[in-house]
């Protein structure tokens, strides 16, 4: 027992070593870090406080404008900055240029780039009537005060039923980001156990290792050592996710926290989900020799895959409809669609507990039959193996 | 000693191996031969569990052999496979460390197969660098750098050179030497049986030979007779003469082992200057001839 564990350890080890080493891996663990410093920063912005409206005022405008504009703006939780230019040309040119929002020439007509906002229109359009407003009221000899409780519209009192999360539109994006994590990395290092089992098989290698361990040590070192490699991959794609949240410095939440529960919640998620499609990866690895064969047998784990990414992204936006629900429970969608809706929370702990047992249920299951698959046809060399053909030649 | 005993395999209508026996003693190189498809690679992969036995078993000594004795043995299969991209002294430590060696043993063993195979300079290169022939060396040693107390080597001449060839005999004849029994397949019979001290032959599943090769040639009933003649074309006569080899300038006959010699020599000269006359022991391939008749 000592030494089958001690033979499975050193198989892992050389998987692990030997795909590290690899252009495959480097290039994806390079160009993945680098997708997250660069997008990271971008995402988070969208998160901070909207900036200012950019205001451009051209022509004769009322002195009380820009104090009315910035009154408008408050009432929408926004800022209004405002520019004057005594040239239109100028102003559209910084309009062109994305400098300013909008333009307001003599206080009577707004461009626009493009299309108008209706925000930036609503605050653009009060301020304008504060100005008409107040002269009207000027006219007919009412003071201001007189006028304002005039014209005041009818406000009435509300209140709201909790407090608003801030955190949750962070932790959705988080989830997001997630379970694509996920699904790449189970769906890497899942080839990556395929590839490696058809390399040993293509090369005749196997043979070699077979005079001297079992075709079932072969199969478990192999997912282990790299699944450890993904593993270690996805530490440090998280310790780079975290460094790059922790740049950030929001009023009341904490990117990094929820960063940390994230990466959590997907290194978990990533070991029970990748034991699962590994196993399937590598028997029907075993049921090929040549390279060129992979790419149609490695569809399969991705149509089992596939789904359950697809039902994770819309868990994001109701983690609790019936789908998403039934989808973070049962295998082969769980690994993908539980994290998400944990990530986004209110799931219930029965649940994540029935999930983990289907799922180590599964995976008991698999390797049983992965590795009974494995066994009969590692050593057929030839065209590919039928999985009925190999099921039955381990029976001999 | 490795013993196989009455081993037999069917794949579907195929019979693979039929009530196969032989053994392996310690320090004796045993020739395995016989054409392709005749058994040998089912045998040998019966030893490391590849295939089982319909019935029959292999022994180690008395016990039957398990996962434990089979890391004592190295296994040479016939297709040949290492891993490509892996640095050769990697590599070796690896299947060294697989055979039960520490860390620290199997790169010993690692560093001292290379340097005896001349290859310590390529420790560090990757396998896919190397040569054709140097790349089978280090096949070689993948099958025994954990110093196993017996060698199976299936086919481990095909594709060699004359000197690979020689280099290969010579360190079958050094590990047999030590006390390695070794066993190794061939189907071509006339080219190893200067190494072979045993032999076994086998055709269609069936064992049709097995003994110590220099008493099966005593008791071989057929004698090579090699006759030169300057002159073409000349036949002998006689019911007890068989031309095996009709190269120009050479009579390779397969004669009786009480055939006049005297009678044959005088004849010969009738036809023309004999330049060649000798009477050699029976190659291998007339003995396997004989046994399958």
């Amino acid at each position: 027992m000592k030494r089958a564990a001690v033979q499975t350890w050193e198989i892992a080890q050389r998987d692990l070593v030997q795909r590290a080493k690899s252009k495959a891996f480097l290039a994806t663990s390079l160009l993945v870090a680098g997708m997250i410093l660069v997008l990271g920063p971008l995402i988070a912005s969208e998160l901070d406080d909207p900036p200012p409206y950019r205001i451009g005022v051209v022509g004769t405008t009322d002195e009380e404008f820009t104090a009315y504009l910035e009154v408008a703006a408050a009432s929408f939780d926004r800022e209004a900055v405002i520019e004057r230019f005594d040239d239109l040309s100028a102003a559209e040119q910084d309009l062109e240029f994305g400098d300013l929002n909008v333009i307001v020439v003599d206080g009577s007509e707004v461009i626009w780039l493009e299309e108008e906002s209706t925000q930036l229109n609503s605050i653009v359009v009060v301020a304008l009537q504060s100005i008409e407003r107040r002269d009207v009221a000027a006219e007919l000899g009412l003071t201001p005060d007189e006028a304002q409780s005039l014209l005041a519209p009818p406000t009435p009192g509300s209140r709201t039923l909790r407090e608003p999360d801030p955190e949750t539109e962070p932790r959705r994006i988080g989830a997001f980001i997630g379970s694509i994590l996920l699904y790449m990395s189970i769906l890497m290092f899942g080839q990556f156990v395929m590839m490696g089992v058809v390399e040993e098989k293509s090369s005749r290698v196997v043979e070699v290792l077979l005079s001297r361990v079992r075709p079932t040590q072969i199969l478990v070192g192999k997912v282990i050592g790299i699944g450890l490699l993904g593993l270690a991959q996805l530490a440090l794609l998280g310790a780079v996710v975290w460094f790059t949240l922790t740049q950030f410095n929001l009023a009341d939440i904490s990117l990094a926290d929820i960063g940390r529960d994230v990466i959590v919640q997907v290194v978990f998620w990533y070991l029970v989900g990748y034991t699962f499609f590994a196993v399937i990866y590598a028997a029907l690895g075993a049921t090929i020799s040549r390279q060129e064969d992979m790419q149609s047998v490695a569809l399969i784990p991705v149509a089992l895959l596939l789904p359950g990414y697809f039902i994770a992204l819309l868990s994001l936006e109701d983690p609790n409809a019936m789908l998403s629900r039934v989808a973070s429970m049962l295998p082969p969608t769980s690994p993908l669609v539980m994290p998400m809706r944990l990530a986004v929370g209110g799931v219930a702990a029965w649940e994540v507990a029935v999930a983990l047992v289907l799922l180590a249920a599964a995976s008991y299951g698999l390797i049983r039959l992965g590795g009974r698959v494995y066994t009969g046809a590692v050593l057929k060399l030839g065209p590919k193996v039928r999985l009925r053909d190999a099921w039955r030649a381990a029976a001999q | 000693m490795l013993s196989l005993v009455n081993l037999s395999k069917r794949f579907g209508d195929i019979v693979a191996l039929e009530r196969a026996s032989f053994d392996v003693p310690a320090g004796r190189i045993v020739g395995f031969l016989g054409p392709n498809g005749a058994g040998k690679t089912t045998a040998m992969r019966c030893i490391f569990d590849l295939v089982h036995p319909d019935t029959g078993e292999v022994l180690w000594g008395d016990a039957p052999v398990g996962p434990a004795e089979r890391l004592r043995f190295g296994y040479m299969p016939e297709e040949r496979g290492l891993y490509p991209k892996m640095k050769v002294g990697d590599q070796l430590t690896y299947f060294a460390r697989l055979s039960g060696k520490s860390r620290q043993e199997a790169r010993e063993d690692a560093a001292e197969w290379l340097t005896q195979l001349g290859l310590i300079d390529r420790t560090d290169s990757k396998l896919e660098e190397l040569s054709h022939g140097n790349q089978q060396r280090v096949q070689l040693a993948a099958a025994l750098v954990h110093n196993p107390e017996l060698a199976v080597l299936d086919e481990p001449f095909s594709g060699l050179d004359p000197i690979g060839m020689e280099s290969m005999a010579q360190t079958l004849r050094d590990l047999a030497g030590r006390g390695v029994g070794i066993v190794f397949s061939s189907h071509q019979l006339d080219t190893v049986e200067d190494l072979c001290q045993d032999v076994v032959i086998i055709d269609r599943g069936r064992i049709v030979l097995t003994g110590e090769l220099a008493r099966l040639r005593a008791s071989a009933r057929v004698r090579h007779l090699v006759i030169e003649v300057d002159e073409l074309p000349w036949s002998p006569d006689g019911d007890d003469v068989t031309v095996v080899s009709t190269l120009t300038g050479d009579r390779r006959l397969l004669v009786e082992p009480d055939v006049d010699l005297d009678a044959l020599l005088v004849a010969a000269r009738a036809a023309g200057t004999v330049t060649r006359f000798s009477f050699e022991p029976p190659r291998l391939s007339d003995l396997f001839r004989e046994a399958i008749q």
